[in-house]
């Protein structure tokens, strides 16, 4: 916790970063007590994303869908992550990896977009990205698709955890990779337009979402023009939404409890400080 | 059994219409071993914000005395300095970096925050362990039962729920998932969150 | 320890790691170089990337070849691309293919028990002409011959722990390349036309790609001699 230390000097916080590995060596010898039951895994984002170029920039898809184990953990999570006005990126592997990852990457972009006064370029996200992955060795599993547009045009780069890169007119990646990746072999075309470009991104998710265990729920989209605004469409197709469902629902009387259906052994009840409400 | 699972949780939180509540079970395992039947798992950070801790009971105590000793100055300052108590969602972000920060040594503990926003609508996010955050509007679940809460819950919330509503439903889901987890149970305990006040409330359960 | 295990190599491909499972090859002609590589890049059995480009830019006229991790090799090329460009501003002239070599080298050794990389590192300057530049994986050498005596061979592996920047007429390498070498010992002539050259390396890469699961895709020359450099790729 030494982030929020205070300086006794200066009585600001002391400024630190990275991780703490102050509690690894404990971990490992509860690992070996353990013996071979499995350790508590991360939650990851057991995926379908993607992105493709079309002839106006860039289009990336992603399914929403975040598993722990085979339970599904969140059915609609965003892994479409902000790394300049200019630049999104689609996360999939380790949903703290993912997460976090981008946050910091994006938050050094703004930095340096302050002090050069320039417009993000992509391949400064991209060699950032891959620097910090192949410092940690993999270690850290995010596998991204990264898509930009700056003053050389689109550019759209796939980057695994190890921290190798590589650009192509479309990618995709996470478990239902392959499943995408069938719909754009066969369906992806040079210069398409922008209306083709999400209809294809939006299918090849969609081949993700009902044929890969770890994909799900809805179709996030982010559109990045050339010379224009970037837009990000939450929610851009919902075919498992469950809102209608439960809305056509007739909910059986037994699931609805009455009130003091619940023993209760003893009550507290605290007001709100007035003053502090007005806070 | 991982080690997440070695002492035994059961949380929820439910949203409302402008109220939240968080329930939590008290038992405190050792494996099948039942220690205590009045263990903490659910702290009030403030009159509009709680957090609930699922996991490793030395964790659990260890991530809340650091919450309470070490970010209370913190958010005291916080507080004085911007002159408004921390918004539950900016909450969220800092304990999701506290554990973050652990990546390669994480506490043993999938941390979830209930709370009203400014204008007393719910917030809701649960955590893994190493602070990847998942916000929902209905509800949020953690522990050793999750396939029975999630299923509870999936069939009993409804949306608009008022605080008393709110209390039996979060209530019947959480004693109804946890009379089929051997390691939670053993009493429970409820906070309803509304921009008035706390209800806090120990409820009768199965003790086997 | 047995000087061709794993251990002895380096790191080795971690889990779920992307590998440039690969043909790779560099011919020094008359007057120039010509590399030639597949474009398969493979994470297990899925091919991740079926137009990959594994002859990575150094310098003007100078290239390297990449075998091995994908992560690793491309860190090594960023690096000596890195140190390559400041070098040439400093001595205000084209680099060597040699100097590259020998960063390359550096690199790859200092730092062999994490990396896995195999590259060629081939190209045109004014001093040499066309030179290729071989570096075995693990900025090692292929264990010495039982011919030579244990005297030889303990010099030979001092040599050896130096790190080993091989200059050849040719080089080959990455998994494919285990499939050609009879096929490039029999059919290689010094000093060969630009296009005797070319069929030559197309060919052999050819080959390798027909037989080797890791290899694939398209083929990828690039031709650098005093004129410059020409890249062309070929389907098969």
């Amino acid at each position: 916790m030494a982030a929020l230390d205070l300086d006794v000097a200066t009585l600001k916080p002391v400024e630190t970063g990275g991780f703490d590995f102050g509690m690894t060596a404990r971990n490992e010898q509860i690992a070996a007590a353990a013996g071979g039951r499995p350790m508590p895994q991360p939650m990851s984002t057991g995926t379908t994303i993607c992105g493709m170029v079309y002839d106006g920039g860039i289009v990336l898809g992603a399914d929403t869908r975040a598993t722990a184990g085979s339970e599904v953990a969140d059915k609609n999570c965003e892994k479409i992550h902000y790394l300049a006005p200019n630049i999104y990126c689609c996360g999939a592997g380790t949903a703290a990896d993912t997460e976090k990852t981008t946050e910091l990457i994006a938050s050094q972009l703004e930095l340096l977009r302050l002090s050069t006064g320039t417009q993000s370029r992509v391949v400064a996200a991209v060699t950032l990205l891959k620097r910090m992955l192949f410092k940690y060795q993999g270690h850290i599993g995010a596998a991204l698709v990264l898509g930009g547009v700056d003053c050389t045009g689109p550019g759209l780069y796939q980057i695994y955890p190890h921290g190798s890169t590589s650009k192509l007119p479309y990618v995709t990646m996470g478990s239902g990779s392959l499943a995408a990746m069938s719909v754009f072999e066969t369906e992806y075309k040079d210069g398409m337009d922008e209306a083709g470009a999400v209809a294809l991104v939006k299918n090849a998710i969609r081949a993700g979402i009902f044929n890969d265990l770890g994909s799900g729920s809805n179709v996030d989209v982010t559109i990045i023009r050339a010379g224009g605004a970037s837009e990000v469409i939450r929610g851009y197709e919902t075919p498992n939404d469950t809102a209608p469902l439960r809305a056509a629902y007739a909910r059986p009387k037994a699931l609805i409890p009455p009130a003091a259906a619940t023993a209760v052994l003893s009550t507290v009840v605290s007001v709100s400080d007035a003053d502090a409400m007005e806070l | 059994m991982s080690i997440l699972q070695h002492n035994g949780a059961a949380i929820v939180c439910m949203a409302g219409k402008n109220c939240v509540a968080i329930a939590s079970d008290t038992r405190f395992g050792l494996s099948q071993q039942t220690v205590s039947c009045d263990f903490q798992k659910v702290f009030k950070q403030s009159d509009r914000l709680f957090v609930g801790l699922a996991g490793l009971a030395t964790d659990v105590q260890t991530l809340r005395n650091t919450l309470k000793f070490k970010r209370e100055p913190a958010l005291a300052l916080y507080e004085l300095r911007e002159e408004r108590v921390m918004k539950p969602e900016a909450f969220a972000a800092l304990l999701s970096h506290m554990l973050y920060e652990k990546r390669f040594g994480p506490y043993f503990v999938e941390p979830v925050v209930a709370g009203l926003k400014d204008d007393g609508s719910p917030f809701l996010c649960g955590m893994d362990l190493i602070g990847a955050p998942v916000y929902t509007d209905d509800y949020v679940v953690s522990g050793t039962c999750t396939p029975n809460l999630n299923g509870m819950c999936e069939s009993m919330w409804r949306p608009d729920m008022g605080p008393d509503e709110l209390f039996e439903t979060i209530s019947q889901c959480l004693l109804a998932s946890v009379d089929r987890d051997a390691l939670s149970g053993w009493g429970a305990t409820v906070h309803v969150l509304t921009p008035q006040g706390v209800t806090s409330k120990q409820l009768k359960g199965r003790m086997d | 320890m047995d000087l061709n295990s794993q251990e002895f190599y380096g790191g080795g491909l971690k889990e779920g790691e992307v590998s440039t499972g690969t043909t790779i090859m560099a011919v020094a002609y008359d007057g120039g170089v010509i590399m030639g590589a597949d474009s398969r890049v493979s994470t297990g059995t899925y091919i991740a990337n079926r137009v990959s480009d594994k002859v990575s830019h150094l310098h003007d006229k100078i290239f390297m070849c990449r075998s091995g991790s994908a992560a690793d090799t491309q860190a090594v090329s960023d690096y000596v691309r890195h140190y390559l460009g400041s070098h040439a501003i400093e001595v205000g002239k084209p680099p060597l293919v040699k100097t590259a070599a020998n960063l390359a080298k550096r690199i790859c050794y200092t730092n062999k028990e994490q990396l896995l990389a195999g590259v060629i590192v081939a190209g045109h300057d004014d001093a040499d002409g066309g030179s290729v530049y071989v570096i075995p994986l693990g900025g090692a050498r292929p264990r010495p011959p039982f011919a030579f005596s244990a005297r030889a061979r303990r010099r030979r592996r001092r040599r050896a722990a130096a790190g080993t920047c091989l200059k050849v007429p040719f080089a080959i390498g990455g998994s494919g390349s285990t499939y050609i070498y009879g096929h490039v010992d029999h059919t290689y002539k010094p000093n060969m036309s630009l296009a005797e050259c070319k069929v030559f390396v197309k060919e052999a890469v050819t080959r390798a790609m027909c037989r080797d699961g890791s290899s694939g895709g398209i083929i990828r020359l690039v031709c650098i001699n005093a004129d410059g450099v020409e890249r062309e790729y070929h389907t098969i």
